[in-house]
């Protein structure tokens, strides 16, 4: 406020005091616009240089306000979302409930076939209900496809209903450090996908120039940190920064580009390896409390001596799409002649990757076979899964001649299968004593059997053959597809035959019971993934019902109340996640008042001093007026 | 003694009284008159006559001169107040402007349209499979677009004012520094050889000034012969008779043009200091441009980031085929090069770019890695056409510089991911916004014209949203291209700034205007006119002028009785 205070003067002449006066009500004025604009708008800082510092914070709050609003619309997102889920599994838990009340009825004695056949029609109608709640949509997304919610995720094919949804669920932000799913898993729901080949192999693939750094575990497994890394001979050093490295290769070339003495650094295997030329004392140290040459497994504080080699440590690769196949299995790459045969339920395919260059190209394969099956880079990133897409089939995958599905790691039945988990679970009956199974070869010539001690099936081949010495017969394990095979070369003129001893089941269960062709009997595979689930659990209900077995009845209704339970599991998880939604509603309301509160704080007008400051303005400039208009008025002329 | 003397001594009374009148007559009617400078009748003792041997009388009393009350140092430093005040208020109104474009509390703002923008993302996260909810991100991203450009368009027409408004007040000062120069050749000429002051000339001259430092930071040096020589800082502007007139040019300062202030006769620049309304308006273009700058960086940075996101993610549909909107200069040299002259910069990295059998729904993927030098040698358009024309199902393509990708065959597409070096983005291929800073922002056209192509995935799946979920986080993700700083930290800080200038110019306008008020509350009162005591002055002159009369009456009256005397 401008004023003439502190001015001592000696005169006042009449311009000065007119001035001053319109000055004073003027300062008055604007002051009194100022505060009459703060009442009638109710806001004190109407632009942000009314008050920086206030402006500052009250932006920080509207965006704060703004992203709670998204956040809000986001939790009643998720909110009716998992309430559908919620009800859709309520519906399912209903219908599965009255499945088994048919089946407890149905297993009694004295239910008759007929009636047995018309609930077997009620289980086919809880079926079809079944799968359309699968198949529910809202809001334009089918509620069980996880990331695919553009497509139904439960197709009927011929062998079962197979899922073709993901498994990725999706997310959102509800506030700024969380995010909550608001799908619910239809495979996990259905007990799809839950079984298959689930790759034993370690495919372990090299290093090439491409591998991204974000592709690799590391030395430690934990991934790799990148920074600057120094490199030393014994006289020199330099750094090299390998923060931007995005390939190996990129690695390799910064350490190469730095040119320490003859240094030069190449990839070898899993592995980088440093080697000089020179005589060069090859050391490699961290940079400010990094950890990147320990990540990239170089790490090499005290040098070996002039001229040794610096062997890095394996950097784990990780299996992805984009991995060669010739990398895999440290270079040796995998039999990508042969292939594999895949049979599931009634389709049997073979699968060949002679075309495939890259890990996608075979898995693409495998998928696109036709088999039903669906395989993927396991989430460790070590191998690959061949999963059952299908209820209620059963799957092997075999050889073709080759070795190309022990390479993977998928084969379903190999000679080091355990002979304890053979048909599914229940191994091989032996006997209680003595021999298992007499084989007769074509010449008549025979030998019996005892497989008591055999732990896995080659243990199996081995004692056949030990037990077969003269007779021409010898026992391997097929190259084509899965079983064990016997061969007959003594040339007779009879048959090659399995018989069973002591009322062992041995030969049964070892898959030898089917006829000898051409002296070769071909053992079936009796090693199969049975995938169950809920689709198949009804189906089969309804088939036990109607073929009216009671044994298959109870077994059913067994399967349904364990798909039952699952399905209350994923519904108290979905119950527990709305419940948090709601939770964190309420607690973001209580949130928003608080920041709208403070922001009314920080910009509304605090009315009660406003109106004072107002009165008092008023106040002064009526006096203003008052003085100057009497003050001005006066003049010694009016005295004359 | 005589009795003609006592006579003459009247005459001269009369005579004094009837100037004093007459001067205490101009100062009462220019009593209003703000550039008036209040005038007294200045007096001298008539000569001493001596009527016997050491015994002097007066002989009256002569009118020496009208003189201004003025003091000098007074009036030089109210034209220094004069030029702060101008300078802070005109920083404070055009600031307020600026101000009022950011409109950073009112309802639309960039800020709310930013939020209304990344808000539209999270909500198409949680329906990523939806296409309507891909037009309103498309019609949210508009917005922002329009916001941009708007603000932009207004703060550089708000240059655009300040620079024509700094054109008019430079011919103001010229004329008025002319007129300074011409009223000193006439006062010199008035006061060549007369002891008086032309005080009309010399009070219309100091209201040129006063003017003149309204306008720029002037000093003020008497000279002898009554004339001025007016500085700004240090470089004379007015010499005696000369003005060196003052014109606006357009200079480069920085690598920007930039319009300066300059002396006519040299093009020199003048060292305005900031002050007066030609000194603020010079830096206020400046401020202002300051300001363009940060919202095209904020929008350069908003671009390339939703772009690198977007460009590394899936539509509900791939593309049969795209065609880059950035053109490149030199399709020899490494993609990061001068030569090459894309607005963003790619890195050393690598995408894949996955072709997708539409019937089978099976994709490959190819990595392309990006290894770029600076210059040549490094991945330039040419060498990365070639490497996306060895992929199996696609066709590269080169026109005149514009990376266009298609799928060869019936039943493929095309979708890309996982860009680490920013290539795509760079080159525009499958991104959001168009542009590279707020003047020529835009949604991508293409995408516009086809909301399926708005990429809320990253896995390849439609259904996915991880892309959407990641762009709607971008404004509070601190972004190294603004040394840590997040799009909403860059917003708040160029609202602050802007906040801060005009709160310190309205401080200023204020401390100044109390300076100013100050000096000129001294000048009105020693120079400025008082009716009251004008009105004493005149009952002191008619009171001298009666007198006067009256002693010519009575020495009239003596010199009869002494004629009748001799009758």
């Amino acid at each position: 406020m401008s004023s003439i205070s502190g001015v001592q003067l000696a005169r006042m002449s009449s311009l000065l005091s007119s001035d001053t006066m319109t000055q004073q009500v003027n300062n008055v004025q604007l002051q009194l616009a100022q505060v009459q604009n703060q009442i009638s708008t109710g806001i004190r800082v109407n632009v942000p240089s009314d008050d920086p510092g206030a402006a500052s914070a009250i932006m920080g709050l509207q965006r704060t306000l703004s992203a709670q609003g998204t956040y809000t619309t986001n939790l009643q997102q998720s909110q009716s979302q998992l309430g559908e889920v919620d009800s859709t599994l309520s519906d399912l838990n209903n219908l599965l409930t009255q499945a088994q009340t048919i089946a407890s009825q149905d297993v009694n004695t004295g239910v008759t076939a007929s009636s047995r056949a018309a609930d077997a029609q009620v289980i086919q109608t809880i079926y079809s209900q079944a799968l359309s709640i699968g198949n529910k949509q809202f809001n334009g997304a089918y509620l069980f496809g996880g990331d695919k919610s553009t497509t139904a995720p439960f197709v009927q094919s011929a062998d079962g209903v197979q899922f073709v949804g993901s498994t990725n669920l999706l997310q959102n932000q509800v506030d700024p450090s969380t995010k909550i799913t608001f799908q619910a898993s239809g495979a996990q729901i259905f007990n799809s996908l839950s079984s298959g080949a689930n790759g034993t192999a370690n495919l372990a693939p090299n290093l090439t120039g491409t591998t991204l750094i974000t592709d690799l575990k590391g030395a430690t497994g934990t991934g790799v940190s990148l920074g600057t890394i120094q490199i030393g001979n014994g006289s020199t050093s330099k750094l090299v920064d390998l923060s931007h490295a995005n390939s190996v290769s990129d690695v390799v070339n910064a350490i190469n580009g730095a040119g320490v003495g003859n240094i030069t650094a190449q990839i070898s295997g899993d592995h980088l390896v440093l080697s000089t030329s020179g005589n060069d004392n090859i050391t490699v140290n961290e940079v400010g409390g990094g950890a990147t040459a320990q990540d990239l497994g170089i790490l090499k504080t005290t040098g070996s001596g002039a001229g040794a080699s610096v062997t890095g440590a394996g950097l784990q690769p990780q299996v992805t799409p984009l991995t060669s196949i010739a990398s895999l299995n440290n270079g040796a790459g995998i039999d990508a002649t042969h292939g594999i045969i895949i049979t599931n339920g009634s389709i049997t395919k073979t699968v060949t990757f002679g075309s495939a260059t890259t890990v996608q190209n075979l898995l693409n394969d495998i998928n696109n076979s036709g088999a039903n099956v669906l395989a993927q880079i396991n989430s460790a990133g070590t191998g690959i899964n061949i999963l059952n897409t299908v209820q209620g089939t059963n799957l092997t995958i075999g050889e073709n001649g080759g070795t190309t599905a022990a390479d993977l790691g998928v084969r379903t039945f190999s000679p080091s299968t355990p002979v304890s988990e053979l048909n599914g679970g229940q191994g091989v009956g032996l006997a209680a004593s003595g021999a298992d199974f007499q084989i007769t070869n074509s010449a008549g010539a025979s030998f019996s059997v005892t497989l008591s001690g055999a732990q896995t099936v080659q243990d199996v081949i081995n004692k056949i053959n030990a037990a077969a010495t003269g007779t021409n017969v010898t026992a391997s394990f097929s190259t084509t597809g899965n079983g064990i095979v016997l061969t007959d070369t003594s040339g007779g003129s009879g048959n090659l035959t399995v018989t069973a001893q002591n009322s062992s089941t041995a030969a049964a269960d070892l898959g030898l019971s089917s006829p000898a062709l051409n002296n070769v009997v071909t053992g079936s595979d009796v090693n199969p993934v049975a995938s169950g689930g809920l689709f198949s659990d009804l189906n089969n209900l309804a088939s036990a019902l109607a073929a009216n077995d009671p044994a298959k009845i109870t077994a059913a209704a067994t399967a349904l109340q364990a798909d039952q339970s699952r399905v209350q599991l994923v519904r108290g998880s979905v119950g527990a996640q709305e419940q948090q939604v709601q939770d964190m509603q309420s607690s973001l309301q209580d949130e928003q008042t608080s920041v709208q509160s403070l922001m009314a704080q920080l910009q509304d007008t605090n009315m009660p001093s406003a109106i004072t400051q107002y009165t008092t303005l008023q106040t002064a400039l009526q006096a203003s007026l008052q003085t100057s208009a009497y003050a001005l008025s006066l003049s010694l002329l009016n005295f004359l | 003694m005589s009795l003609l003397g006592a006579l003459n001594a009247g005459q001269s009374g009369l005579a004094a009284a009837q100037a004093s009148i007459q001067v205490t007559g101009n100062n009462i009617s220019n009593a209003g008159n703000a550039n008036y400078t209040r005038q007294t009748a200045q007096f001298a003792d008539g000569p001493d006559q001596q009527i016997q041997t050491g015994v002097f009388v007066g002989s009256g009393v002569d009118l020496t001169g009208v003189q201004r009350q003025i003091d000098n140092s007074i009036e030089a430093r109210l034209q220094n107040a004069t030029s702060e005040n101008q300078s802070a208020s005109t920083t404070q109104q055009w600031m307020t402007q600026v101000e009022s474009v950011l409109n950073a509390l009112g309802t639309t703002n960039l800020s709310t349209s930013m939020n209304g923008f990344f808000s539209s993302w999270s909500t198409l996260a949680n329906s990523p499979q939806d296409a309507g909810q891909r037009q309103v991100v498309i019609q949210q991203g508009q917005a922002l677009a329009q916001e941009f450009s708007s603000e932009r368009t207004q703060l550089t027409s708000l240059a655009g004012s300040v620079s024509s408004q700094m054109t008019a007040q430079a011919q103001s000062a010229d004329q008025l520094s002319s007129q300074i120069a011409s009223l000193n050749q006439q006062i010199v000429v008035a006061k060549a050889g007369s002891s008086g002051d032309p005080n009309d000339l010399m009070d219309q001259r100091d209201a040129d000034l006063t003017q003149l430092s309204q306008l720029m930071p002037v000093s003020s040096v008497q000279q002898p012969d009554g004339s001025v020589n007016v500085y700004v800082g240090t470089e004379p502007l007015v010499w005696g008779a000369q003005s060196r007139g003052v014109a606006v040019q357009t200079q480069t300062i920085n690598g920007q043009a930039t319009p300066t202030v300059v002396f006519k006769d040299n093009n020199q620049a003048m060292p305005l200091a900031g002050n007066g309304q030609l000194g603020a308006l010079t830096d206020l273009g400046a401020r202002i441009t300051g300001v363009v700058d940060q919202v095209d960086t904020l929008a350069h940075n908003l671009i390339s980031a939703v772009n690198q996101l977007h460009s590394s993610g899936q539509g509900l549909q791939g593309f049969t085929s795209v065609t880059a909107s950035n053109t490149v200069a030199d399709t020899t040299q490494s993609l990061d090069s001068t030569a090459a002259g894309l607005d963003f910069t790619p890195t050393n990295g690598s995408f894949v770019v996955h072709v997708t059998n539409t019937t089978t729904g099976q994709a490959t993927s190819t990595l392309v890695p990006v290894t770029l030098s600076g210059g040549p040698g490094g991945t330039s358009l040419d060498s990365l056409t070639a490497s996306l024309n060895a992929i199996s199902g696609v066709t590269a393509t080169d026109t005149g510089g514009v990376l266009k990708i298609a799928a060869s065959g019936s039943n493929v597409n095309l979708s890309f991911s996982q860009d680490s070096s920013g290539t795509l983005a760079a080159l525009g291929i499958n991104t959001f916004f168009g542009g590279s800073n707020a003047s020529d922002i835009s949604v991508n056209s293409t995408l516009a014209a086809n909301p399926n192509n708005v990429a809320a995935a990253q896995n390849g799946d439609p259904g996915d949203n991880q892309t959407a979920l990641a762009i709607s986080q971008l404004a509070t993700q601190s972004l190294s291209s603004l040394n840590g700083a997040s799009l909403n930290d860059t917003y708040q800080s160029l609202v602050n700034g802007v906040a801060t200038q005009v709160s310190t110019a309205t401080n200023n306008v204020q401390a100044t205007q109390s300076v100013q008020n100050a000096l000129q509350t001294q000048r009105d009162s020693l120079s400025g006119v008082d009716i009251n005591e004008e009105a004493v002055n005149l009952i002191r002159q008619q009171q001298a002028f009666q007198g006067a009369a009256k002693l010519i009456s009575v020495v009239n009256q003596l010199v009869q009785t002494v004629i009748g005397m001799v009758q």
